[in-house]
């Protein structure tokens, strides 16, 4: 038993350097995408389709979040490092400049296309029709005294009815992605920001002092109004259904997926629907990107097939495989010049 | 001596009984309660987990009647036939009276998108049956089998759910004409990852487990052995080992995403090892199952009595024979038992992974350590947070089976126990 | 002979030396008088398998044994008695280091087995036990068949070349031990499944298996019923043809039928050794009185 023991873990430390002597020496045989858990399911549906379609490998993709997607992606231009990474935001300048201080000079930006964020409840309850400074009043950690004057106060409000009189007397009670998801930062500057703006004092703060307009306008509620649901949006949905006064923040394509248990709520007038979203009419919708390795094109298989199949009409267009997972396409034009981009592999510049 | 004008010492004791033995009564009653709460909430998960998972192991398929047409199919290349468009035909020719572009693209939409990359492999293994008609059980699409299954009501508006009145129409008729079945759901048992649920399976991610699991007990089971007979044998009792051992036992509590960290930091930075291997993974999994396991060997070899070494001692046994012969074989069940339960604990890790890429969508079944690959855990979570709806049974059938996994594990360690604990 | 005692006592003064005296301080719990715990009667033999000279051990800061000397007589039963904590059994396991094994443990003096000094640094301890045998207070079967529980020693020192001569091996001890015709036809049946005596008797086979020339053995019926305690002791007395005995008894009359010489240990000293018919009959010693006819221990 015991020199069995020894034999066995002399043969796996052998086999163990050995094989990673081995990766290391043969480089890599498959695609390595990281980024943004947004853009991880029509990331997957293309290479779902990519590998089953073409003589390459199905490409590796992991959910890291936009931002832990840009770290392992900068970190330098070796074969170790990813080869794309996808975001639900476009590259900072901060990110951009650090790609470039690590080597990896030339980056070709790629749009994929839209996201909408929707505010959503139960069906048992009345569809709500907000406007984006009902948002930021019902979720402001601290909001303007509604007695007047230009002062803030910690949001007093606890009722719907209380921040507009057009709406449901029921309690503010809203399930929302916590602040490492980038679905938080995109509602934050859409829906909250946007809803600040039509303050016109505190629009007058932007001038003046940026810092304490963006810390009035971003932060959230913390007294229990605001409940930070987790990244998973599935249990929100689950949530919504037991709880008909909650309304929760999530990804359109989750309420693509349960239009009959959720209902969106209207915002501005306008109902996030597909083609709402697409026509640019809903306003609490963001652009979606991927990031490709210029350098790494030709050196790992198949990346060049990829992207071409990424920025195909079948997978992106109106009709398209990645619409039936909800993802909102880019205008035709738009769709166009990206796909032309991708193809000459034009990298991106970026300046401060 | 306590006899005379005082009571007795009986009378004294007697007094005192009852009281010892209600406190006895008690306490039984509340260990009692106590198993019967845990036995409940047990009982609830696996009720619950079972409700949902259960109908994963069943898909509907539809019966299609292809026919491999001679002119489709270039015999040089046949992977670039337009499969697509056979089950396109052949959906066609079952319902001629549908016409237009979209209502013909909601037709084909009821077959899984998968069902072209099907009969491709259908072709590319049998060349004959290009020519001929073949009655095929294809999978349906998801939306068809959640409508199946009950999941999707047919009492909702139409805009509301995502198949139209029409689809629910054909679905009705392909049911009526017994060309539309629940079957057992063998792709579930025999795919990898996939987007599409229909044909989403957990072998890939059974496959990384095992993979990752036997890199854990090929480095873990040895060195966690050599570790603790030489800490409890052969080192001296002073401060060096006292901290040793402080630091066995602060380990086995650290959170394991530490070890995550330590894994991207050491394995993937310095060493330059592949991210999301099993290798790798392994590596990380055996620094957190490493204390488990020793501190279950050091105790079962506390626990031989010291007759036994005195015993071999006393006829001459070099400390090694000692050891080695008549030690190690009356601790091994011990151990084992150690082992089984850190690889248990390893099996259902997920965080430490995160950090080293092996929560990732990984759709090719891994065949070596250095693949890329993830684990059971880790495809739960990836399946619980998609959006499709037909994700949440699937999400519950893998919790099963990784219930299962952990069950026979358990079952396993208590077995060898019981087989192997004095057995003479 | 008794003559002797005189000039053996002067003897063991010598042994003692300066050490003596830093002792005598440290045990002021020890109410005897220092000379009186100076060895009396016969210590030493003519024809000695075992010679220690000035033996004292030491468990950390407490002192256990205090500069004992003794020989053990060729082929005799040598019985050590005395109360509980008198240091005999730490003294027996000197014999083979077991004392090794304890930590903590330190043992200086001599002691010589056919003319070596057994605690130099150049003797290997793993034969020195091969040829001082143990026999424990518990019976320790290892937990495997009575056979593999015999051949054990003589397989691991490579005593026996074939299968055949193993087997003879194993016979030959089992019969020594008169265990044979127990259990000739169940050798391969678990040795723990023995009676408490019958596990005794086979552990002096697996003692005897590996031909030793002494045999220590350590309370050996302690934990045996009076019927499996005789049958042990008729043993003992028969081995004794053959091989050198040490053995350590809480029982006077067990010393008394089997050894030919006893020695009386107190307190971690060496009080009176001498024949074990003279012992029992006339003690010399007071404390050694007083231990026999039971005032103490």
């Amino acid at each position: 038993m015991w020199k069995k023991g020894v034999t066995l873990a002399t043969a796996a430390i052998i086999f163990a350097s050995a094989a990673a002597n081995v990766s290391a020496a043969s480089g890599r045989d498959y695609i390595s995408i990281v980024g943004s858990s947004t853009v991880y399911p029509f990331a997957t549906t293309v290479a779902e389709q990519f590998g089953k379609t073409s003589k390459f490998k199905t490409p590796k993709i992991e959910s890291t979040g936009s931002g832990g997607g840009m770290k392992l992606f900068c970190a330098g231009s070796d074969i170790d490092t990813p080869d794309i990474t996808n975001a639900s935001r476009r590259i900072k300048y901060s990110e951009y400049e650090k790609c470039q201080k690590n080597g990896v000079t030339e980056i070709v930006e790629v749009k994929i296309g839209y996201d909408g964020i929707v505010l959503a409840n139960s069906k048992a309850a009345a569809q709500l029709s907000l406007g984006k400074k009902d948002i930021f009043l019902a979720l402001a950690k601290e909001v303007p005294d509604p007695k007047g004057g230009e002062k803030l106060i910690a949001n007093p409000y606890t009722t719907w009815k209380e921040v507009n009189p057009s709406l449901p007397d029921s309690k503010i009670e809203v399930l929302g992605p916590p602040p490492t998801s980038g679905t938080r930062d995109a509602f934050v500057e859409l829906a909250m920001e946007g809803g600040c703006q039509q303050i016109d004092w505190i629009k007058a703060r932007k001038e003046t002092d940026k810092k304490h307009f963006k810390s009035v306008c971003h932060t959230v509620r913390e007294d229990g109004a605001y409940i930070e649901a987790g990244e998973n949006d599935n249990l929100i949905v689950q949530k919504l259904e037991a709880n008909p006064k909650a309304i929760g923040i999530f990804g359109f394509s989750f309420l693509d997926q349960n239009g009959d248990k959720i209902q969106g709520s209207v915002v501005e007038g306008e109902e996030p629907t597909f083609e709402n979203i697409a026509a640019g009419n809903y306003p609490v919708s963001r652009p979606l990107y991927c990031y490709v390795k210029k350098n790494h094109v030709g050196v790992v298989p198949g990346m060049a097939e990829f992207l071409a199949e990424f920025s195909s009409e079948k997978a992106w267009g109106e009709e398209g495989y990645l619409a039936d997972k909800g993802l909102i396409p880019m205008p035709a034009k738009e769709r166009q010049q990206f796909a032309a981009d991708v193809a000459a592999l034009k990298p991106l510049l970026m300046a401060k | 001596m306590l006899v005379g004008k005082k009571e007795s010492t009986m009378d004294r004791v007697n007094r005192g009984l009852a009281r010892r033995y209600r406190r006895e009564r008690w306490f039984r009653l509340f260990g009692l309660s106590a198993i019967v709460t845990s036995v409940c909430f047990i009982g609830l998960l696996f009720v619950s987990i079972g409700a949902n998972g259960w109908s994963a192991f069943q898909q509907t398929e539809i019966l299609l009647d292809i026919h491999f047409d001679t002119e489709q199919f270039d015999v040089d290349n046949l992977s670039t036939a337009n499969y697509g468009a056979l089950v396109k035909n052949s959906m066609q020719t079952l319902f001629p009276d549908v016409a237009g572009r979209s209502e013909k693209r909601e037709l084909s939409k009821l077959v899984s998108s998968g069902a072209p990359y099907i009969l491709q492999k259908m072709v590319m293994q049998d060349t004959g049956i290009i020519g001929s008609s073949q009655k095929i059980w294809l999978p349906a699409d998801d939306e068809v089998d959640m409508f199946q299954k009950g999941y999707i009501l047919r009492d909702v508006m139409e805009g509301d759910r995502r198949l139209s009145d029409k689809q629910i129409g054909w679905i009705d008729q392909l049911f009526a004409e017994g060309r539309l079945e629940k079957k057992f759901n063998s792709t579930f048992f025999t795919a990898g990852d996939s987007r599409e649920p229909e044909l989403a399976g957990i072998r890939g991610a059974v496959a990384g487990s095992l993979f990752t699991l036997a890199v854990t007990l090929v480095l873990s089971f040895p060195i966690g052995v050599a570790t603790a007979v030489y800490l409890e044998e052969f080192a001296p009792r002073n401060r060096w080992t006292d901290l040793v051992e402080v630091n066995i036992n602060n380990l086995a509590a650290v959170p394991s995403i530490v070890f995550g960290l330590l894994g991207l930091a050491v394995f993937l930075n310095v060493f330059g090892m592949p991210r999301s291997a099993p290798l790798v993974g392994g590596l990380v999994l055996t620094l957190m199952t490493l204390p488990t396991i020793i501190i279950a060997s050091r105790a079962s070899l506390k626990s031989v009595p010291p007759s036994i070494r005195e015993a071999a001692l006393g006829v001459g046994a070099s400390k090694m024979q000692a050891i080695t012969h008549h030690i190690l074989p009356l601790a091994m069940p011990g151990m084992m038992t150690g082992t089984i339960i850190g690889m248990a604990q390893a099996l259902g890790e997920t965080a430490p992974l995160l950090m080293i890429g092996m929560v990732a969508f990984i759709v090719d079944v891994p065949t070596a350590v250095t693949d890329p690959a993830t684990v059971l855990p880790v495809q739960i979570y990836l399946w619980a947070d998609s959006p499709e709806r037909a994700f949440v049974e699937r999400t519950s059938a893998a919790i099963m089976v990784l219930l299962a996994f952990l069950i026979s594990m358990n079952a396993m360690a208590v077995f060898l126990r019981r087989k192997f604990e004095r057995r003479w | 002979m008794e003559s002797m005692s005189a000039v053996l006592k002067s003897g063991g003064a010598l042994f003692s030396g300066a050490e003596g005296v830093i002792q005598a301080q440290v045990r002021q719990e020890d109410k005897t008088p220092r000379e009186d715990r100076l060895t009396v009667g016969l210590p030493f033999v003519d024809d000695a398998r075992m010679t220690c000279r000035g033996v004292s051990v030491f468990y950390g800061e407490k002192h256990a044994i205090n500069n004992v000397s003794i020989d053990v007589g060729r082929n005799q039963v040598l019985a050590m008695i005395g109360p509980s904590g008198c240091g005999k059994s730490t003294f027996l396991r000197c014999l083979n280091r077991m004392n090794d094994t304890v930590e903590g443990c330190r043992v200086v003096g001599d002691i010589q087995l056919d003319n070596l000094n057994i605690y130099d640094r150049s003797v290997d301890v793993v034969p020195l036990r091969a040829q001082v045998g143990m026999v424990f207070q518990k019976p320790n079967p290892f937990p495997k068949s009575i056979y593999d529980n015999v051949a054990y020693g003589p397989k691991i020192h490579g005593l026996a070349s074939s299968r055949a001569e193993l087997d003879e091996v194993v016979e030959s001890s089992l019969k020594k031990a008169g265990l044979w015709n127990e259990v000739s036809d169940r050798l391969d049946q678990p040795g723990t499944g023995l009676s408490g005596g019958q596990q005794q008797r086979l552990c002096i086979a697996r003692a005897i298996a590996v031909r030793p020339e002494v045999i220590l053995m350590d309370e050996p019926c302690s934990a045996l019923d009076p019927i499996a305690t005789a049958t042990v002791e008729d043993l003992i007395s028969e081995l004794q043809e053959h091989y050198t005995i040490v053995i350590v008894t809480h029982n006077m009359q067990q010393a008394a039928r089997v050894s030919q010489r006893t020695a009386y240990f107190h307190l971690g000293d060496l009080i009176e050794v001498g024949s074990t018919d003279r012992i029992f009959t006339n003690p010399r010693h007071r404390l050694t009185e007083d231990y026999i006819t039971g005032r103490f221990g």
